[in-house]
């Protein structure tokens, strides 16, 4: 019945996510992109793609920051659009999806108020699909209770916020926690809420806020490492949802080194795949958890992009939405990527993207 | 060569040409051949990338350019007085080719560059000038806002002291007094002022509410006039805030939160002297400031009409370069690297205007070498080019929106230009509203010189764009509305009438008595208003429109002719033309003739009643041979209709066997004189070699070579058979749908002329027997309102729909009795064409 019905409020907005998703750019481009010898060059060839003249206008000696940013304003008008044409439940749902944004965005402002940065400059650092007006005002705040009733008590984040008002100083590690008891609600609150809004969107969106929280665990996990964290202030930043929840979660809530994460990861099949040459690279080299860490982010980035992929199979569902933003967010980041490789002339890692289509 | 003269009726003869063009004279060349916008060169390395190419440094310094033109056009823009930008055709033209291009192309590089930096710096001091310029502004309204808060603040503050007096302990009695005593009133809450976004008031107002937990008093008020970005030129609106608070370090929350809101602050004191002391300074600074400012904006204007003298031409030199080396990024060098190759599609009639372009750049350039062009072999299909004019032009495009001709086909452009009109007037006949869309398309070519060169709104223009078929799609109207006798739904009695009314008889009915009298041209007026006049051209366009119908589409059959003959196709004349003629003559065009023979029969004499022809249709093909006696056209009617039946099923087999076999039979004597299609049998790696080796012996004749094999036609014979089996059925259940499609003439026409008359019939008609001053008002307002919905209606609705009518049934009726239209358009390198993309 839902797929009957969607079409009257959500057909408009779907055929213009997919008609954005088709101008994502393909393997073909990425190959012409590697092959560019300078930024200028790279301009020349992103004209050719979607994204258009984009940089026209820009004065010649090109950055790849300016790329970047111009990459995300295309994004952001683009996901503007899609809000401001958009009614219940589909606004909503695409508001959940900036509540990420606008916790990363709180937590820098936190961290950067902190180390006594300029406010302005942090403001420009924030992602522009997280800015709500009172956002400047966190830079007043020392504590998260006066952070929670100065400013976050009016956003739609204050539930989350809720949680983590027994925090009392604000220290890097203090807010490393807060980042992640928020986010861990967020992701609850966002999985429920998709639970509500039809079952191919649920069954979309879950598969991907699963991943999105068991990957979150497993950071969790191997960066608290020898640190401070005890062992049941882990567990509870563990999101309590996820293939890994609830017998995973147990096991790497006490876990030890990597090894233990290997082992709870083997019990999920598409998971297994996040240790294999890991092992051998560990065993060879001294890579050590730094290097597996960092070769773990980059699957898991694949992993990503493969979920957001599969959303795009199903229709009448919400989940292209969430996934679009995902795709195309991922999509700057190899742009950035690719242009910081020419800028700095490291040809040799230039491959290192993660290729969407 | 070609022919005499360009003509529509086949498209222009193609040729491609190789030309060798010498490195030092391929840019003036290339400009000298888009001026003269004839030549469609081809991608001679198609596999390189676009930035691997030859050109892509200048390419890259023209886009440069370019924006440094656009900059200036969105600053020109911006400004609020007009900067006249003087027109193209009014302006020096800029020398770009000969001996002194590069020389020149550097300058304008320099000039643009330094026009730039002048530009931006300027806009840079105007913009830190208008800063402080504004912030001033805004001191000086938090200065006199704060002032009448403070006096306001003043005469309360006196009324509670008293009351405090009364009731506070006596101990601070003389404190107090002291303190009324001074001149002014000391303020023990400090306080912060400043401007602020008015959007972001509340939420600013919300957070010190809650940062200081209410420990504040804060007050604002508009600023009533806005402040202009002088880069952007959005207007912001602000308010003054003065915000209350005890202590240190809420007065410091309070100044961090304004300002990551940004606020600005301004310092403002307490003391009543001092502010006004302030006030006067920043009034004094702020007039010194707008002088300066001032100056500053008189000199970026001038700039600004400097540069508005010379845009028009910078941006036309830049657009024509970037043009140049992206056509020459096309070319391929030659082994030495000494010339440049290019290849390009070429009118033949247009040669000699080539060769002399070319020489005439090769003089400029003050070389010796001249350019070669030499023609390369091929048989691949050229493009299709027409030479239209202004006249012709919306006609072609008419038929190329359907699909382009193909090379040399018979263009069925040209016959629109007659045809369209006329379908369309058969549906549109009154003499009143032709002559209005007539007069309409006239004015629109009276002012096609002043409209061609401004930009107009996308509806007008398409409707500019078809003046000449508006033109004529009048003029047709006033003829077929003279023919129907139609004049906004009335008559016109030119001759005189062949039918006289006698008085009315005892129930009220005139009958109509023949005077012996003839209308010599189209429909006698008595027949409007007759009780049987509806019946009558009823049945009178119906049979009008199949007669039409059949001999348009005859015609379009005929056209099929010449393109066998010349592109010698004996085959499909026999196979194709003759029974497709037979076909449709031996059914339709016997309808026809026997339309036009009941029509000259005098049926009141004869003793049979007038047959119905569609029954005679109808029973011709389910019973043939018999004929009710009493329905009988004329004598012999049965077996000359059998003779038809035949001659039109014989046909079917005809067309669906013949070319077929034939072609069957043509292989079959082809390989039995021993050939055998080598690119069938093992032909994937013998072309490689093939290819391999002639670029080896050839060099750079090599792109000749690969054009060659793209366009082996696979001669499959069961492709043959299922091409042939669609075309028949096509063409056979076509004939009948198509003829029906054509009573689309009748159902329109007559449309119109009810809704004309409806229109008249409920609107004047009614109020034309008034009399008196209000009756003469409501005749003029009836009259405006019965105007208007002729134009919008009639002329402008029903004309659409008439016109969408005449387009399908050239699109579909006739272009599919002849049209294969698989060309593809000659898009040549043409600076104009370049201008009119703009």
């Amino acid at each position: 019945m839902e797929g009957l019905f969607f079409n009257v409020n959500s057909g408009f907005l779907e055929g213009i996510v997919r008609g954005y998703k088709s101008g994502t750019l393909t393997q073909s481009h990425y190959a012409s992109l590697t092959q560019c010898e300078t930024l200028e060059d790279f301009k020349t060839q992103l004209s050719a793609t979607d994204y258009g003249n984009f940089l026209a206008n820009e004065p010649s000696p090109l950055s790849t920051a300016t790329i970047a940013d111009k990459a995300t304003q295309i994004l952001v008008d683009q996901f503007n659009f899609l809000r401001s044409n958009s009614v219940e439940p589909l606004s909503k749902f695409l508001d959940y999806i900036t509540y990420g944004y606008m916790i990363d965005n709180v937590v820098l402002l936190i961290t950067g108020t902190l180390h006594e940065r300029d406010t302005h400059e942090l403001l420009e650092r924030c992602h522009p699909l997280g800015i709500f007006d009172t956002m400047p005002a966190l830079c007043v705040a020392t504590n998260v209770e006066e952070l929670y009733q100065s400013v976050l008590v009016e956003t739609p984040l204050a539930p989350y916020f809720r949680d983590c008002l027994s925090a009392a100083d604000l220290d890097d590690m203090n807010i490393e926690i807060i980042r992640n008891t928020v986010y861990k609600a967020y992701l609850e609150d966002f999985y429920n809420y998709a639970s509500t809004i039809g079952s191919t969107t649920a069954e979309v969106m879950h598969s991907i806020l699963a991943f999105e929280a068991d990957r979150r665990t497993i950071n969790i996990t191997i960066n608290s490492f020898d640190t401070e964290l005890t062992k049941e202030q882990r567990a509870k930043l563990f999101p309590a949802i996820g293939r890994l929840f609830p017998a995973g979660n147990n096991v790497l809530a006490k876990a030890d080194d990597i090894d233990q994460v290997r082992q709870v990861c083997e019990n999920v099949g598409e998971y297994r795949s996040f240790f294999d040459n890991s092992a051998s690279a560990q065993s060879n080299g001294d890579l050590g958890d730094f290097g597996v860490a960092a070769q773990l982010e980059d699957r898991f980035f694949r992993m990503e992009v493969h979920l957001n992929k599969l959303a795009f199979l199903q229709q009448f569902q919400y989940g292209v939405f969430y996934s679009y933003v995902k795709l195309k967010e991922q999509e700057i980041r190899n742009i950035t990527w690719i242009a910081e490789c020419i800028a700095q002339d490291a040809r040799d890692r230039i491959h290192d993207f993660i290729p969407i289509f | 060569m070609g022919d005499d003269y360009p003509t529509l009726f086949r498209s222009e003869q193609m040729s491609l040409r190789q030309f060798l063009i010498p490195t030092e004279v391929a840019h003036d060349a290339v400009a000298e051949l888009g001026e003269l916008g004839n030549v469609q060169f081809k991608d001679l390395n198609p596999a390189v990338n676009p930035f691997q190419r030859s050109f892509v440094g200048e390419i890259r310094r023209t886009e440069e350019m370019a924006r440094r033109v656009r900059f200036f056009e969105s600053q020109i823009q911006k400004e609020k007085d007009v900067v006249p930008i003087r027109p193209l055709y009014d302006s020096s033209p800029l020398v770009t080719v000969g001996p002194s291009a590069a020389h020149n192309i550097d300058e304008l590089d320099v000039t643009l560059a330094e026009h730039e930096t002048r530009l931006v710096q300027m806009n840079d001091s105007y913009k830190t000038l208008s800063e402080r310029t504004r912030e001033l502004v805004e001191a000086r309204h938090v200065l006199r806002e704060t002032a009448v808060f403070f006096d306001k603040a003043e005469t309360q503050q006196t009324d509670i002291r008293t009351s405090f007096d009364d009731s506070s302990a006596p101990l601070l009695q003389h404190d107090d007094r002291e303190q009324q005593y001074s001149s002014t009133v000391q303020f023990d809450l400090e306080f912060v002022a400043g401007t602020i976004d008015r959007t972001r008031i509340s939420t600013f107002e919300r957070v010190l509410w809650r940062v200081l937990r209410g420990n504040l008093y804060m007050n604002h008020t508009d600023i009533t006039e806005p402040f202009v970005d002088p880069a952007t030129g959005t207007e912001t609106r602000k308010n003054v805030f003065i915000i209350f608070a005890h202590g240190d370090a809420l007065l410091a929350k309070i100044r961090k939160v304004a300002e990551s809101m940004g606020a600005t602050l301004y310092p403002i004191d307490a003391n009543a002297d001092k502010r006004s002391d302030s006030l006067r300074e920043v009034t004094a600074r702020l007039e010194d400031l707008e002088t300066v400012l001032y100056n500053t904006g008189l000199n970026r204007r001038s700039e600004l009409l400097r540069i508005g003298e010379n845009l028009a031409r910078w941006q036309d030199v830049v657009r024509k370069e970037k043009a140049i080396y992206e056509t020459m990024n096309l070319f391929n060098y030659d082994v030495r690297r000494k010339t440049l190759v290019a290849e390009g599609w070429v009118p033949i009639r247009d040669l000699p205007m080539i060769q002399m372009a070319l020489r005439h750049a090769t003089e400029e350039s003050g070389t010796s070498v001249v350019p070669i062009v030499q023609e390369l072999r091929t048989n691949k299909t050229p493009p299709t080019f027409t030479r239209t004019n202004k006249f012709t032009e919306g006609f072609q495009t008419i038929m190329d929106a359907y699909g382009i001709a193909t090379y040399q086909e018979v263009n069925p452009g040209l016959f629109a230009i007659v045809t369209f009109p006329f379908l369309f007037a058969v549906m549109f006949g009154d003499i009143g509203h032709g002559l209005i869309i007539f007069f309409a398309a006239l004015y629109m070519i009276s002012q096609e010189k002043k409209w061609a060169r401004q930009e107009l709104d996308e509806i007008l223009g398409q409707f500019f764009y078809g003046r000449y078929i508006i033109l004529l799609m009048g003029l047709f109207s006033v003829y077929t509305g003279l023919m129907y006798n139609d004049i906004f739904s009335k008559s016109l009695h030119i001759w005189h009438s062949g039918w006289d009314f006698p008085e009315p008889g005892s129930n009220g009915a005139s009958y109509a008595v023949s005077n012996g009298h003839m209308y010599p041209f189209g429909v006698d007026p008595a027949w409007h208003g007759a009780d049987n006049g509806l019946v009558f051209t009823n049945s009178y366009k119906m049979k009008m429109s199949i007669v039409l119908g059949v001999i348009h589409m005859t015609f379009a059959l005929c056209l099929q002719l010449p393109n066998h003959i010349k592109f010698k196709r004996p085959l499909d004349i026999y196979a194709n033309f003759i029974p497709q003629m037979i076909f449709l003559q031996s059914i339709f065009g016997y309808l026809v003739v026997c339309i036009l023979y009941k029509w000259s029969i005098d049926w009141s004499t004869r003793d049979t009643e007038p047959p119905s022809l569609l029954n005679m249709l109808i029973a011709m093909i389910l019973s043939p041979g018999k004929v009710d006696a009493t329905s009988q056209l004329y004598r012999g009617q049965g077996f000359i209709q059998v003779v038809l039946l035949l001659l039109a099923m014989v046909c079917v087999p005809w067309m669906l066997c013949m070319k077929p076999y034939f072609q069957w039979k043509e292989r079959q004597l082809i390989e039995g004189q021993g050939y055998v299609g080598l690119g069938h049998r093992n032909g994937g790696p013998r072309e490689s070699t093939d290819e391999v080796l002639e670029g080896e012996e050839e060099g750079n004749g090599r792109a000749i070579v690969e054009e060659m094999e793209e366009e082996h036609e696979q001669h499959d014979f069961s492709e043959v058979v299922i091409h042939q089996i669609i075309h028949t059925i096509e063409f056979c259940l076509g004939c009948i749908s198509h003829t029906a499609s054509y009573l689309r003439l009748w159902a329109l026409s007559l449309a119109h002329a009810q809704l004309s008359e409806v229109l008249w019939t409920m609107t004047i008609e009614k109020f034309l027997g008034l009399s008196g001053i209000f009756g003469t008002i409501a005749l003029v307002l009836v009259v405006v309102f019965w105007f208007s919905a002729t134009v919008f209606i009639l002329c402008i609705m029903e004309g659409l729909s008439a016109f969408l009518h005449a387009l399908r049934l050239h699109w579909v009726e006739a272009n599919s009795k002849h049209y294969q239209g698989e060309g593809y358009l000659f898009t040549p390198l043409s600076f104009a064409k370049l201008d009119e993309k703009e």
